[in-house]
């Protein structure tokens, strides 16, 4: 039974994202750790509730992973939760993670009590275990901060203890029910009724998801394609797949099988109204896949696609998640026309923007060309947003990309612009302001020039006269370059100019000969010039 | 002995006097060995022949003495002038029966000068074995090759540049001109790579002068050819070729220029072994001078062993003025310490030279103000509307149509070609699609 020390999803399945991202996410954990105190906003208890099943488990450990302050509640929930399923291994990692992290806070309030608040950073620490405690632990905090520490510890090993009988009893229970699960299956198999095997096989696959078990639990549900009869069953064994692949963070996979889903005769056939529910999870998905794979215009209009009404798949995304994903997509990529129209203007997208306020709010600052608010608030949910466990490695490269859409956005109409008045509309110093803007220009996303000595910034009107004559005799220069080659080459072919190999024999001669013609007698030259 | 050596001279007297050049020239290999042998007397035996009337003869015996040089240590100076007069006095007719010696001859005279380190004398007497050899201007011959070399270590690159300037349209090799006269080469064991190695040491060494004249353009097509030479295996000069290549690439156009796919070399051989070089070139493309001046440092090592550390300086400096430049695009005025913390110079001073320098040199539109020690950077002045610019660009169109008809010649040359023809309408013949024109690989002699 592997009980490791990390983090829960790496024994799943082999990641790259998981690998990856752990790194990342320490940083961005110390960065919140030392800016914020009051850090995330959230209801930990009602941001969990929208999910179910390994959503909810995946998305308490990743809170656990990159937030300390939440870090015990999120692993106490994810371990009461984890006791209604069969996820054994989830279990045991849970509580060893919970071990950990309980040996830690005491190590650290100790030390807090030593240095008495000496030391900024520990006091902080300490602080935060203190006011983390309290909550289930229940106990007066009072006492000095390493007792506290050390009696509520105590307390919670009540409350929270491992529970051995409980994991015996529910392994033997799986293992029971995999069993049974097994013979119905063969039973049906050698009935031959494709509808039975099918359903066994879903049934299997159910189980194994419990365990938490991705791998077969994936296995099983694509093997029951080959009993599929209707399109219905096709569509239905796609959207398994899908769910699945998600958990396993397949994002390729999770593509593929949306296209198969959508080609399904009966399904793209079939009225839109019955299919609504289908098809809004397919956009989700497939917007899930676009922005885990970087191709964040894509997502955004996946997003956008989906029907508030229909949005109701607790295991894989929430409402909320789908308005914050989409529409910070959008923001990052869309143009002013394309934001109006299909953001603002959508009816049904309004839904979704509603149940995220302070998104909608930005939204239409960043339309109203109040960039300075926008920014602020952008940066106001920034922490929330860092625990979210899919859109948090994307939130710096959305965050950039929303700055210099505004940047370039603002300085548009302008042929000169005051760089101190900018500097102040984007909450920033001149200093920082001047090297974004020059890597914009760089980048040749904004046509203009600094004047650094005034602090202003010029629009530069292109000469097409100029830039024609300029693109023309290079071009004559590139052909030419590239027609003496081909004639080049022509009389390299007609006179079998050709290196081949050599023979060990003769050619150890040769080869020598060769080294030494290229290596020393000549290459001195170029050493001094 | 000496009656073998009067055979020698007899032989060559009475074939030159009948005029069956041929014969000589297929029969002279053979004495080779004799001549070799016989290096001592070798003087007797040319002062019995005539430069002009026996040039075959004399070009034997030249090649005696030059095979022979190892043991005999002859005064250099002497065949050095025996060389020039040969070159100039040789009749090309008789020559034309016997080029592989002649190449031959001057590979050897080329090793026996870098040998001695008076490369600077040879380099007339080659230039004019050129001229005397070739049978047009636009023709590569071996001894280019041997041209460029001495060149490279006189370091005098006068006589040189008219013909790297020259666009090659024909080449002369050994296998070519021994198919040719139907000549069997028994002395000279006929190794298949040599007309490649030739052909790759011209371009690689052309390469290298004109980047040490700084026409990094030019140097960089010299290195693209070489390295996109058609190959099987990896040459030495190839790899050596792809590193400079890379180098100069970087202070051309900042980054790496587009590799043709039908080198495959390079990537299965050459990448691998030039780690170093694909390091420097990822480093550079973050424009940080700081960095790249680390990993210079720390790959000196390997970049002094290969000899290729001056480049690597040169690479360094145009890092320096590549940010310069971007810092034009962007800026309209800047003060010089700007410039120097931007693009990670010393000190403002130091800035100061660069920009000075560049804008000597054309390289950006500036002008310093001292006073206040800002730079104003301005646009560039060139408006397209001066004489200069016009002739300029008649020029350019008439180098285009000439090169339009050369095309135009060498398709009229493959269409014209028998075998081509007949491959053409066999093709058409049988319906066969696989036997269509294109993939005849544009080699009508075969």
């Amino acid at each position: 039974m592997p009980v490791l020390p990390m983090p829960p999803l790496m024994q799943n399945a082999v990641e790259p994202m998981q690998v990856d991202a752990p790194p990342n996410e320490d940083n961005e954990n110390n960065e919140e750790h030392q800016i914020v105190v009051e850090n995330p906003t959230i209801d930990l208890e009602v941001y969990a509730n929208q999910y179910t099943g390994i959503a909810r488990l995946d998305r308490l450990i990743y809170v656990a992973d990159v937030c300390p302050l939440l870090a015990l509640e999120a692993l106490k929930m994810a371990i009461t939760y984890v006791q209604s399923t069969y996820n054994v291994k989830v279990y045991q990692m849970l509580h060893k993670r919970l071990a950990d992290l309980q040996a830690a806070a005491g190590v650290a309030g100790a030390a807090a009590a030593v240095v008495a608040g000496g030391d900024q950073a520990a006091g902080a620490a300490a602080a935060v275990a203190v006011a983390a405690l309290p909550d289930i632990a229940a106990q007066p905090v009072a006492a000095a901060a390493a007792q506290a520490n050390a009696t509520s510890a105590g307390g919670e090993k009540d409350a929270f203890a491992y529970d051995a009988v409980w994991v015996d009893a529910k392994m033997k229970k799986a293992a029971l029910k995999l069993e049974k699960l097994d013979s119905d299956l063969k039973n049906y198999k050698s009935n031959s009724i494709k509808e039975s095997i099918r359903r066994g096989h879903d049934d299997l696959a159910d189980h194994y998801l419990s365990c938490g078990d991705l791998t077969n639990a994936l296995k099983c549900y694509s093997r029951a394609r080959d009993y599929c009869t209707s399109g219905k069953h096709v569509v239905n064994m796609c959207l398994n797949v899908i769910k699945v692949s998600i958990y396993l963070k397949n994002w390729a996979h999770v593509l593929s099988y949306i296209s198969k889903a959508e080609s399904t005769p009966d399904f793209s056939e079939g009225s839109k109204e019955a299919n609504a529910q289908v098809h809004t999870r397919l956009e989700c998905a497939a917007g899930l896949a676009e922005l885990q794979q970087k191709k964040y215009k894509v997502a955004a209009k996946h997003f956008l696609a989906a029907n508030f009404d229909h949005c109701d798949f607790p295991e894989m995304i929430s409402t909320s998640n789908v308005a914050v994903y989409g529409g910070l997509c959008a923001l990052a990529t869309f143009d002013r026309p394309e934001l109006k129209r299909l953001v603002i203007a959508s009816t049904s997208f309004k839904l979704f923007l509603e149940l995220e306020p302070q998104l909608r709010d930005i939204i239409f600052k960043f339309y109203e060309s109040k960039y300075a608010s926008c920014l602020t608030l952008l940066d106001e949910i920034r922490d929330n947003l860092l625990v979210d466990m899919y859109i948090a490695p994307h939130v710096s490269i959305l965050y950039t990309k929303i700055r210099n859409r505004a940047l370039i956005q603002y300085f548009s109409p302008y042929m000169s612009a005051d760089m101190h008045k900018m500097a102040t509309a984007f909450n920033s110093t001149v200093g920082d302001l001047e090297n974004e803007v020059m890597q914009l220009i760089l980048d040749g996303q904004i046509q203009a020039r600094i004047d650094s000595h005034n602090k202003i910034l010029y629009a530069k009107e292109a000469d097409q006269r100029n830039s024609t004559f300029e693109r023309a005799l290079l071009m004559g220069k590139q052909y030419q370059r590239h027609t003496r080659m081909l004639i080049l080459r022509a009389a390299m072919l007609k006179s079998h100019i050709h290196v081949k190999s050599v023979s060990r024999e003769t050619g150890s001669n040769h080869g020598a000969e060769l080294c030494v013609s290229a290596g020393s007698s000549t290459t001195a030259q170029l050493a001094r010039i | 002995m000496g009656s073998a050596l009067e055979n020698y001279v007899n032989q060559v007297r009475t074939l030159s006097a009948a005029g069956s050049y041929r014969e000589l020239a297929d029969e002279l290999p053979e004495s080779l060995s004799l001549l070799v042998r016989n290096w001592s007397i070798l003087d007797n035996v040319l002062e019995t022949l005539d430069m002009q009337q026996h040039t075959l003869g004399v070009l034997y015996v030249l090649l005696g003495k030059l095979h022979s040089a190892a043991t005999a240590n002859p005064e250099p100076v002497q065949i050095i002038q025996l060389m020039r007069e040969f070159v100039q006095r040789s009749n090309v007719e008789q020559l034309r029966f016997a080029v592989c010696p002649f190449y031959e001859t001057c590979h050897l005279f080329t090793d026996f000068l870098v040998q001695k380190n008076l490369s600077i004398l040879g380099i007339k007497v080659l230039s004019r074995a050129i001229e005397q050899i070739r049978q047009m201007d636009t023709q590569l011959t071996p001894i280019h090759a041997d041209l460029c070399q001495l060149s490279l270590k006189a370091k005098n690159f006068n006589l040189i540049l008219p013909y790297l300037d020259t666009d090659i349209t024909d080449i002369s090799t050994v296998a070519a001109e021994c198919k040719n006269q139907q000549q069997q080469q028994p002395q000279h064991t006929l190794d298949a790579n040599n007309d490649a190695k030739y052909f790759l040491l011209y371009y690689y060494y052309g390469g290298m002068i004109f980047t040490a004249i700084k026409n990094y353009e030019r140097a960089l097509y010299f290195f693209e050819v070489c390295i996109t030479t058609p190959a099987m295996a990896m040459s030495h000069i190839m790899l050596e070729a792809y590193k400079k290549f890379l180098m100069v690439s970087l202070i051309v156009e900042g980054k790496i220029s587009y590799i043709p796919k039908n080198a495959q070399v390079i990537g299965r051989f050459m990448k691998p072994l030039a780690n170093y070089y694909h390091d420097l070139v990822n480093v550079y493309e973050n424009s940080s001078s700081e960095e790249l001046r680390i990993i210079i440092l720390k790959y000196s090592e390997a970049f002094t062993r290969d000899n290729n550390m001056g480049l690597a300086k040169q690479v360094a400096t145009s890092l320096y003025k590549r940010n310069i430049q971007r810092l034009t695009k962007t800026f309209l005025t800047l003060s010089l310490s700007d410039v120097a913390s931007r693009v990670q110079l010393p000190s403002a001073v130091e800035a100061e030279r660069y920009i000075l320098n560049m804008i000597k040199s054309g390289e950006i539109f500036a002008s310093i103000n001292q006073k206040d020690g800002m730079v104003l950077f301005k646009d560039d002045p060139e408006q397209y509307n001066l004489p200069d610019m016009f002739l300029n660009v008649q020029t350019n169109i008439t180098q285009v149509l000439d090169l339009v008809k050369q095309i135009n010649k060498m398709e009229e040359e493959i269409i014209l070609n028998p075998m081509y023809v007949k491959k053409a309408l066999g093709s058409q013949d049988e319906d066969l699609a696989s036997q269509h024109p294109k993939t005849y690989s544009g080699d009508p002699t075969d």
